[in-house]
């Protein structure tokens, strides 16, 4: 019937909202609705036009009917897709703000976890086939990112995606788990290099452990 | 509870079946009724989403001509049937709500917008106040480390039988009372 498969992907939007990670798209079932609602379009259409434009409910109360179902139809399956969508934006906003940038999203799945991304938010590592995002998800996040940086850049002293507990120490000692370059430091230059130790200032460092280039070390 | 456009749960709850009797015969809706190309015989009772039947029922074939009619009417679903209701009334805490419906309350509430049953509206708030207190106990036992709580099989069950609404209500009661704890145990460290 007409709205199943709606629900179907109001399901996966209920799965994705109590999970961590977020779910492959389900291209197959929202390309399947957008098909539906163009079918019910043209059914609807078909017997408008049959009418010349001059439609009067009350005289055909049972092809007004039809058509009060088409259009519930239609708007159903409207609603379940854009619950769906929006329930998956929530989650990559959620993202964004707490510092995974998009490369993160495909490292999800184990097979991808390979430590040859260059570059601190480099958007384009991920090839197309193991994203669980699709593309206009990508432009999305990456929109909003921009977005919420211009935001934060009016404040230079206070980091607002920046942690809520405070810093038991000023200094911490980091293990370096990926490559990450240079970065300039009050104390001079450090260079990150894979598998290196270091003490450095927890702040300057802040961003690249919740970006999984440092570990922390008790 | 408020459910917006966007709520996943209000969505789910609108997609329950609910009885629906077709008032007027319908040449193209066969499909409804799982015969495509026949038609939809007014007397025809379907099963139908809430989404779809709500708004059947509240549109009429206005006419200058003959008396408005409705197209479809609703009937009660099963899951509020009077002998759901009577078993709630002899005791609340034993009836398996998840059995009968998912979004058990939620449907109950958007039936009541429909409905005038004062009747059911009662006894569903009566038993949603018993159940919660019930809930309230097993989210907090079972926070404390699951003595007695899950261990004993009458919780298990009555758990089980938690329709949505209610499964939030555990999940909310149990992170707010772990929230305090850890709260309090951290004034406490200082």
């Amino acid at each position: 019937m007409y709205g199943d498969l709606g629900n179907k992907l109001v399901q996966q939007a209920k799965r994705t909202q109590k999970l961590e990670h977020l779910p492959p798209y389900s291209t197959e079932i929202v390309r399947a609705i957008t098909r539906e609602v163009r079918d019910l379009d043209k059914d609807a259409s078909n017997i408008l036009q049959s009418f010349n434009g001059s439609f009067d409910p009350s005289a055909d109360p049972a092809t007004a009917c039809t058509l009060l179902v088409d259009h519930l139809c239609m708007r159903r399956d409207k609603r379940c897709l854009l619950a769906y969508h929006r329930t998956r934006t929530d989650k990559l906003e959620e993202m964004v703000w707490s510092g995974n940038d998009i490369s993160d999203l495909a490292a999800q799945q184990p097979k991808n976890l390979n430590g040859n991304q260059e570059g601190g938010s480099d958007l384009v590592s991920v090839d197309g086939s193991s994203s669980s995002l699709s593309p206009e998800e990508e432009e999305y996040v990456r929109q909003y990112s921009d977005l919420l940086a211009a935001y934060k850049g009016q404040w230079t002293d206070i980091d607002l995606t920046g942690s809520l507990d405070p810093p038991r120490d000023l200094f911490i000692d980091v293990r370096v788990l990926k490559d990450a370059g240079e970065i300039q430091t009050e104390y001079g230059t450090i260079n990150l290099t894979k598998n290196s130790q270091f003490y450095v200032r927890q702040g300057d460092v802040e961003r690249l452990i919740s970006q999984g280039y440092l570990q922390k070390l008790s | 509870m408020s459910s917006s456009y966007y709520d996943i749960d209000a969505i789910l709850t609108d997609a329950q079946k609910v009885p629906t009797t077709f008032e007027l015969d319908i040449p193209a809706l066969g499909y409804l009724d799982n015969a495509a190309g026949h038609t939809l015989k007014s007397g025809t009772r379907l099963d139908l989403p809430l989404w779809l039947s709500e708004m059947l029922a509240v549109s009429s074939t206005a006419s200058s001509t003959t008396p408005s009619k409705s197209l479809v009417t609703l009937d009660l679903p099963p899951s509020l049937a009077p002998r759901v209701m009577n078993a709630l009334k002899a005791d609340p805490k034993s009836v398996d709500l998840r059995a009968l419906a998912q979004h058990f309350y939620g449907l109950g509430e958007r039936i009541l917008e429909l409905f005038e049953e004062d009747e059911v509206c009662n006894v569903l708030m009566a038993s949603w106040r018993k159940r919660a207190a019930e809930i309230s106990d097993h989210a907090s036992q079972v926070g404390q480390g699951g003595r007695g709580g899950m261990a004993s099989g009458d919780g298990v069950e009555f758990l089980r039988g938690l329709d949505e609404w209610e499964r939030d209500l555990f999940r909310r009661c149990h992170d707010s009372g772990k929230a305090m704890r850890v709260w309090m145990g951290e004034v406490k460290k200082n």
